[in-house]
């Protein structure tokens, strides 16, 4: 038996002198090829085994002991584990996964380290997310893939608990990661950072302030420092738990922050475990370069968005007030826009704004941007965020109260949701409660069999309005056209479309709109709302595209040069 | 930065026959509502498509459960189509079912353009085919028609393009991305390049070249039902008219190759089918029979033809 453990069996023989040093040093060994565990570090378990109990022989699991004869524990929730299991079968999505290296007798060994969450398959159940580890490390395990782990053990460390992955565990992968992997240690561009995960970035500070986070249970603050980032790609907010004192303009490389998402927004956690160091890299682009990156365009707008940067029209401006704790308040708002879309805007301070003089264009500096009904919100803290320009940067002559931007599908569906836009598409579904509906008198929701989901039975108001599925061969988004967009989507007056159902009976005079509709390009003007079920696009407007097919195939064959 | 949207409606595919009938890949997740896909050989993950054509022929089987199936084949230029509309089916699809067997009993031409679900099953052979459930169907004219025929190019053009893009990267998603495979393309072309090994995609530029002619009118859109019985004249010359013997036979093991799902293929679809492809039917008969004697077909069932494995 190798020498190696000389000394540790040796310190094992001194407390248990009837032990076999053969034995001993076996044990050593099979904890250091097995499980990676130096003897310094096994020697506690080892001397527990030798010492208290004669009975287990070491390991190698001849002995009738419980924990080596107890099947797999096959489970589907991490909450059905306990601190103790050993040997257990589960099916997750790893949610992240990094490799770090760690010296394992003498040697420089990887481990690997992340989150994974249970309960993969169901869309929107409730899912619990644990940290593991990984001693393999397998190389199967990636970010985004749902594996099934048979023969790992539960690891509870000051009630945390977690999930040790060791070498004898099986990782079955049964569905491929969908999120691209990245080598740990590379820096990745800021507009490829994904919603979720620990990542390595290359950024020039932009901004910096000190700020406190209050506990909820009012036992006191945290003090912490909030800011921005930015790169050629983009920029990203951060929030450091740690003392940070670094000044705005300096180029930071960062190794192991957290990204985490916040609303709609994704921002860079810096902790314990995050290295921050000053990198050097003279063709970097320099501070006011990259702020021009955080000019936002209205269409870039995300809902939880801090220091925000944009220029945009004021087209509608308001005084409102309100009450709170007994005493009057004021809250100004209105509508803003720029080329890209429009949105709203509210401020807590008067600005130097009279509606006589609408529109004016202003910019604004260092705002927050909130979300209702996913239309974003400009808040304007104080005055001094607001400047006003004598003149838009766009074309002046654009009325941006009524303008509307043309924007693709598949980016309406992949975006945020947005006022002002129109889109073009196939129509692949019309909805049978296209037509008339009655709409609940409290709450304009579609009454159904007469009642509402909310507000009970009530007579309702007869509404018109469709109810389509349009596509673009990548994504399907659900439309509705109102009343008006209806009526002049089908040429009729509300007289005439009432006829045209009553002649005809529902369910035909739907397969008519079908047979009109199905399998044409329409195109449709409205505002959009997007949030997990898809994207809503609420027309006011709509009309078919008249095309021509012999003009269209003969483009194509000179397009992709089909003889 | 993009939810994974798997809850989301499944967009619908413009597709030519040929590039559906051919898939012979498909892909179900675990859960129970995890949609299922059939993965073509240019790479479309497809669940929902837009198809149009004539058709061909809607027929009622009554199934041994006692509810009714309506099978029918719906031909564009590049092949058929095989659908079936059951009593799941929507009651708006179902009516529009009866008015089309109607129609197409008195052999009235029938234009039909549908958003259908992809189905896919496996014979006990292991091997895959393809059929379609319409969700929604209309009757369209011949101008729409022409409007959908530009579209599918175009799509499968796009399509063409991505695959060949795809070849020259390296097969993982990273190498897919860098080579501008777009996102919706990506899956599919991952697992359809190691599915179907090597693929020669010429048969695809012909179906678009025949169907961008009938949309610029260049060519007569089969506007007759192919199904009725109009052998081809003796005067008929063109050279590329089939008419030698073996020719018959190798299209005739061709349509039952192509057209049995596991019962075998019954002696009338095998025969409109032959006299589609410009055969004399009592020639066809003839042929039927001889390969039937000589072993080439079996019939499992009286009037159903299969090939002797």
């Amino acid at each position: 038996m190798s020498e190696k453990y000389e000394t540790h069996v040796k310190s094992i023989l001194a407390e248990c002198p009837d032990a076999d040093s053969e034995e001993i040093s076996a044990a050593f060994a099979k904890y250091e090829k097995e499980f990676f565990i130096p003897p310094q570090d096994a020697m506690r378990s080892i001397l527990r085994r030798f010492k208290g109990d004669i009975a287990p022989t070491p390991s190698s699991g001849s002995s009738s002991s419980s924990s080596t004869t107890k099947p797999t524990r096959k489970v589907s929730r991490l909450s059905e584990l306990k601190g103790d299991d050993r040997d257990i079968e589960i099916e997750v999505e790893i949610i992240s996964h990094n490799i770090r290296d760690q010296m394992i007798r003498g040697e420089q060994k990887q481990i690997a380290f992340g989150l994974l969450e249970d309960n993969p398959w169901e869309e929107n159940g409730e899912k619990n997310r644990w940290e593991y580890k990984d001693w393999g490390p397998n190389t199967n395990i990636t970010p985004g893939s749902v594996v099934r782990i048979e023969g790992a053990s539960v690891n509870e460390y000051q009630g945390k608990m977690s999930l040790n992955i060791n070498q004898s565990t099986r990782i079955a992968v049964v569905r491929e990661g969908t999120r691209p992997v990245v080598a740990p240690g590379e820096p990745q561009d800021i507009s490829t950072l994904p919603a979720e995960g620990y990542v390595c970035i290359v950024g020039r500070i932009l901004a910096a302030r000190p700020d406190q986070i209050h506990r909820k249970d009012g036992s006191g603050s945290i003090d912490i420092v909030r800011g921005r980032l930015a790169d050629e790609s983009g920029t990203i907010g951060f929030l450091s738990w740690e003392p940070f004192d670094h000044e705005v303009g300096t180029l930071l490389k960062i190794e192991g922050a957290q990204v985490r998402t916040f609303r709609d927004t994704p921002e860079l956690n810096f902790g314990r475990t995050s290295k921050i160091e000053i990198y050097h890299d003279k063709n970097f682009a320099d501070t006011e370069e990259l702020s021009e990156k955080t000019v936002l365009t209205v269409s870039e707008l995300r809902d939880g968005a801090r220091d925000v940067d944009a220029v945009v029209q004021i087209t509608e401006w308001a005084k409102r007030s309100f009450t709170r704790d007994g005493e009057e308040r004021f809250l100004w708002s209105g509508q803003i826009a720029d080329p890209t879309g429009r949105c709203r805007m509210s401020a807590w301070n008067e600005l130097p704004i009279s509606e006589d003089k609408l529109p004016i264009t202003v910019r604004l500096k260092g705002v927050r941007v909130r979300a209702w009904q996913g239309v974003p919100d400009i808040t304007v803290d104080t005055t001094d965020q607001v400047e006003i320009l004598d003149a838009p940067p766009w074309d002046n002559d654009l009325d941006l109260k009524n303008h509307t931007v043309e924007v693709a599908l598949h980016d309406l569906s992949a975006g945020p949701s947005r006022v002002g836009i129109s889109t073009s598409a196939i129509v692949v579904s019309v909805r049978e409660d296209s037509g008339f509906i009655q709409r609940c008198t409290e709450c304009r929701r579609v009454l159904r069999e007469g009642a509402c989901a909310e507000h009970g039975s009530n007579d309702g108001n007869t509404d018109v309005r469709l109810r389509l599925a349009i596509d673009d061969g990548r994504s399907s988004v659900s439309l509705l056209t109102n009343k008006e967009a209806t009526l002049g989507l089908l040429g009729m007056d509300e007289s005439q479309l009432q006829d045209a159902v009553n002649d005809a009976g529902q369910v035909a005079f739907v397969q008519s709109l079908r047979g009109k509709m199905l399998g044409r390009k329409i195109s449709a003007s409205g505002r959009t709302i997007v949030d997990e079920q898809g994207a809503m696009l609420l027309a006011d407007g709509a009309s078919l595209v008249e095309e021509d097919a012999g003009l269209r195939a003969t483009e194509i064959r000179a397009q992709w040069r089909v003889a | 930065m993009q939810s994974s949207g798997r809850a989301k409606r499944q967009p619908a595919w413009h597709m030519l026959a040929s590039e559906f009938s051919e898939a012979s890949l498909n892909e179900k997740g675990s859960g129970e509502y995890d949609p299922s896909f059939v993965i073509t050989k240019l790479g479309a993950k497809v669940n929902r498509v837009v198809v149009a054509g004539l058709l061909e022929r809607l027929e009622v089987r009554e199934t041994s459960n006692g509810s009714t199936l309506y099978q029918g084949q719906m031909r564009d230029p590049s092949g058929l189509h095989y659908f079936s509309v059951g009593d799941y089916a929507s009651e708006s699809m179902r009516e529009l079912t009866l008015s089309l067997v109607e129609k197409t009993e008195v052999g009235e031409p029938v234009l039909l353009l549908m958003v259908a679900k992809s189905r896919w099953y496996q014979t006990d052979e292991g091997a895959i085919y393809t059929s379609l459930r319409p969700e929604e169907a209309c009757e369209i004219d011949a101008q729409q028609y022409a409007l959908w025929l530009t579209r599918t190019c175009e799509d499968t053009l796009q399509r063409m393009k991505h695959f060949t893009d795809s070849l020259a990267a390296e097969p993982t998603r990273e190498g897919l991305v860098n080579a501008g495979v777009p996102e919706h393309m990506i899956d599919g072309l991952l697992v359809s390049r190691n599915h179907y090994g090597e693929i020669d995609i010429e048969n695809y530029t012909l179906n678009i070249m025949q169907a961008l002619d009938i949309a610029e009118g260049r060519m007569e859109a089969a506007s007759q039902p192919v199904a009725a019985p109009t052998p081809r004249t003796d005067d008929d010359t063109d050279e590329s008219s089939p008419s030698g013997e073996s020719e018959v036979k190798d299209s005739i093991i061709s349509i039952i190759e192509q057209l049995d799902q596991g019962d075998g293929v019954d002696f009338e679809t095998v025969l409109t089918n032959a006299v589609a492809r410009g055969f004399d039917r009592s020639l066809a008969e003839e042929k039927l029979d001889e390969l039937s004697n000589e072993g080439t077909l079996h019939e499992p069932r009286f009037g159903w033809f299969r090939i002797v494995a």
